[in-house]
């Protein structure tokens, strides 16, 4: 008998960065580890929490309003140099919508440019209009195209050598020009797909917990689950918006 | 009344008129978009054909039955009401409406919270009624904060227009501290005791509208409403002007004591149908109908008449089984339905249909923010069956509560699934905006309704 293993989830914010459902990505997370057999504890971090993550093994950040995500970044400033020693480390990160943002260089609030954490080399300026509706990617990290709902006002750049998380098949990414979605590097995931990003994408959430396994316990292997309802929700959307072409707006 | 005008009224009758005769239509809308083409203005200039005046109802949740009931108890009193009860609620359907009321004494109008913008300044309305503010739509309406500015900047614009605000929703005394600031007078309405729920898993606005701090409660009735108070800066619940107290909520309906502030008489309202959520409804409804001049009495006696038939808690009996079809459109909707579910002592099951059309939102992420874990209960999961264009995603949002739910395309579909559930045991068809007429017509043409 193998030993129990356990994965460890910090969710930063949660009551800030909460717009999307963002409290599916982290259920998800913890089911699929459950089916598993494998232990799973999640710690939330609040507002004015001094948070460690020297026993993290997938860090989540979701996406809030202009305001709440300011607070975030402020906050997430404070402890920089341990999500920077994280991310460098191998440490799993997902950061979805504002949470993405937060990982570059600078986005744009109103008129203002606020620092991001600089923990992937991209940055995010604004432009116009909002681009929002349903998205299908092509991605490496997962079997099945990744379906889900962008809403974001910025546009995101990413440096080069960033590689980004996928190609667009139907609508926008990461700047509406590129042909791009989303980015990753090292362990780190961030993209504009939400829906939330995970429930229909079981494809990914495999690949942060494998990645994570990889990390704690040196095997990526998965016990495979029964996905059948999740993969028709991931085809549904797919025919939806590839096979009838149906233009949404 | 100006020559424009008088072409806009004319064109607007003719489309009406178009309509129900020849293309059998309702209509709603379309009379006064045609209208206020011709005529912007046009609400200014029918404003006065309510001679007392006129109320607006606006917020996320319960507008369409608050406006009725309320709309209702005017006409109980012996007062003509003019209202867009079929719940066209933007501009052109508030157009509408005043185009084709006869001279009245009351508006009774629901507005969309967008829409009172366009809808206030030419109205000036003698009340806003402001139920709730939950998050909704996020792809339509935007964030919060951008349907409580433009209700303040509504407000600013029609200065006589008195605000009466659910006082124990911080969003809605958010509103109401800008507006009182601007110049507006304001009315609070709540519930002055704590009813000892469980509080629901996302509340809104944990924080302070004033100060940024998190807000603590007294006590809280369901979602972000309560008795909430801010530790740092103040804000505060404030003293209600009408207030519900002795509440009671149970599966046969809502009754509570609806006192207003400086008068001796309590009287008791009473309603066989509603959780915590519709005391709130019936509570606004009482306090504008107080303000209108409608008494008590007249107000229960609409209520005792008042039988859903909106898709609202409408009762169906298809086959010997009890069906009863509600809207839930937002996180908030769908936990206060699930609690009025798990109050009905019976077994029971469950059809959930979410559509993604314009009208509802094309983004459906909200549903990871409804407690369908509660429906998983210690005595194995309820019967959930899951539909609408976005069934799939239902399906596994119930999964990962822990329930294996099938999709039904309809709710023929989805009573066949129940066959091996006897037919006393109730099926509850609860959906979201645009699957809520479909589904009302369906059941109409399946079985019989309540009355």
């Amino acid at each position: 008998m193998s030993e129990q293993r356990t994965l460890r989830i910090v969710h930063l914010y949660p009551e800030l960065l909460n717009l999307y459902g963002d409290s599916g990505n982290i259920l998800v997370l913890r089911k699929r580890l459950e089916w598993r057999g494998i232990w799973c504890e999640v710690e939330e971090v609040h507002v004015d929490d001094r948070p460690s993550l020297a026993q993290a093994d997938i860090v989540f950040i979701g996406g809030g309003s202009d305001r709440e995500q300011k607070v975030v970044c402020d906050r997430l400033q404070t402890m920089r140099d341990e999500l920077v020693s994280f991310v460098e480390d191998g440490g799993v990160l997902a950061a979805v919508c504002g949470g993405y943002q937060l990982l570059g260089h600078s986005y744009v609030m109103g008129d203002e440019e606020v620092p991001g954490l600089s923990l992937v080399d991209l940055y995010t300026d604004r432009g116009s209009p909002r681009l929002i509706g349903n998205i299908a990617v092509q991605s490496r990290i997962s079997p099945q195209p990744v379906v889900g709902y962008e809403n974001h006002g910025g546009r995101t750049h990413l440096g080069t050598g960033v590689e980004p998380m996928g190609k667009v098949l139907y609508g926008f990414g990461n700047d509406d020009t590129s042909g791009y979605e989303g980015c990753l590097y090292k362990n780190v995931v961030g993209t504009y797909v939400h829906g939330p990003l995970l429930p229909k994408n079981p494809g990914v959430a495999d690949h942060l917990i494998a990645c994570a396994l990889d990390r704690r316990y040196g095997t990526r292997e998965l016990e495979p689950l029964d996905d059948a309802v999740e993969l028709a929700a991931n085809q549904t959307m797919l025919d939806r918006l590839l096979l009838h072409g149906a233009k949404e707006r | 009344m100006e020559l424009r005008s008088a072409g806009a009224v004319g064109a607007g009758r003719l489309v009406r008129l178009g309509l129900q005769s020849v293309l059998h239509r309702g209509a709603s809308q379309l009379p006064g978009r045609v209208a206020l083409a011709i005529d912007p203005q046009l609400i200014a200039h029918l404003r006065e054909k309510a001679a007392r005046g006129s109320i607006v109802v606006c917020g996320t949740n319960g507008k369409t039955t608050t406006t009725n009931v309320l709309a209702a108890s005017i006409e109980a009193a012996g007062m003509v009401v003019i209202c867009n009860h079929e719940g066209a609620n933007m501009e052109a359907g508030v157009a509408s409406a005043l185009l084709q009321g006869d001279d009245a004494d009351w508006a009774v109008l629901e507005a969309d919270e967008l829409s009172t913008i366009h809808i206030l300044p030419q109205l000036q309305p003698s009340y806003l009624v402001l139920l709730n503010l939950f998050r909704d739509q996020l792809d339509r309406s935007g964030e919060i904060d951008h349907v409580q500015d433009t209700i303040v900047e509504a407000l600013a614009a029609s200065p006589q227009t008195v605000l009466l605000a659910c006082g124990d929703d911080p969003l809605c005394m958010g509103v109401a501290a800008r507006a009182r600031a601007a110049g507006t007078k304001v009315l609070a309405f709540g519930i002055g005791e704590d009813l000892g729920l469980a509080p629901d898993r996302v509340p809104e606005a944990r924080f302070c509208q004033q100060c940024g701090a998190e807000l603590e409660y007294r006590y809280r009735s369901y979602a972000q409403l309560g008795d909430f108070f801010c530790p740092s800066c103040g804000f505060d619940r404030p003293a209600l002007d009408f207030e519900a107290t002795s509440v009671k909520v149970d599966h046969s309906g809502v009754s509570f004591e609806f006192e207003q502030a400086g008068q001796s008489v309590i009287e008791r309202i009473h309603a066989d149908f509603g959780g915590v959520y519709m005391v709130y409804n019936l509570l606004a409804a009482a306090a504008a109908a107080a303000l209108a001049g409608v008494d008590t009495e007249d107000f229960q006696a609409a209520l005792d008449g008042y039988r859903p038939l909106n898709g609202r808690l409408q009762h169906f009996t298809v086959a010997g089984r009890e069906v009863i079809l509600n809207l839930a459109k937002n996180p908030t909707g769908l936990n206060q339905n699930i609690s009025l579910m798990l109050a009905d002592e019976r077994p029971r099951a469950a059809f959930i249909i979410i559509n993604d059309d314009y009208n509802d939102g094309r983004d459906i992420s909200w549903i990871w923010d409804v407690d369908f874990e509660r429906l998983a209960g210690e005595n194995g999961a309820m019967r959930v069956i899951a539909g609408g264009h976005r069934g799939n995603d239902v399906q596994v949002r119930l999964k990962y509560a822990g329930i294996s739910a099938r999709v039904a395309h309809d709710v023929s579909e989805a009573l066949e699934q129940l066959d091996d559930v006897a037919p006393e045991f109730p099926l509850y068809v609860l959906t979201n905006y645009s699957a809520l007429l479909p589904t009302k017509t369906e059941l109409e043409e399946m079985g019989s309704g309540d009355e």
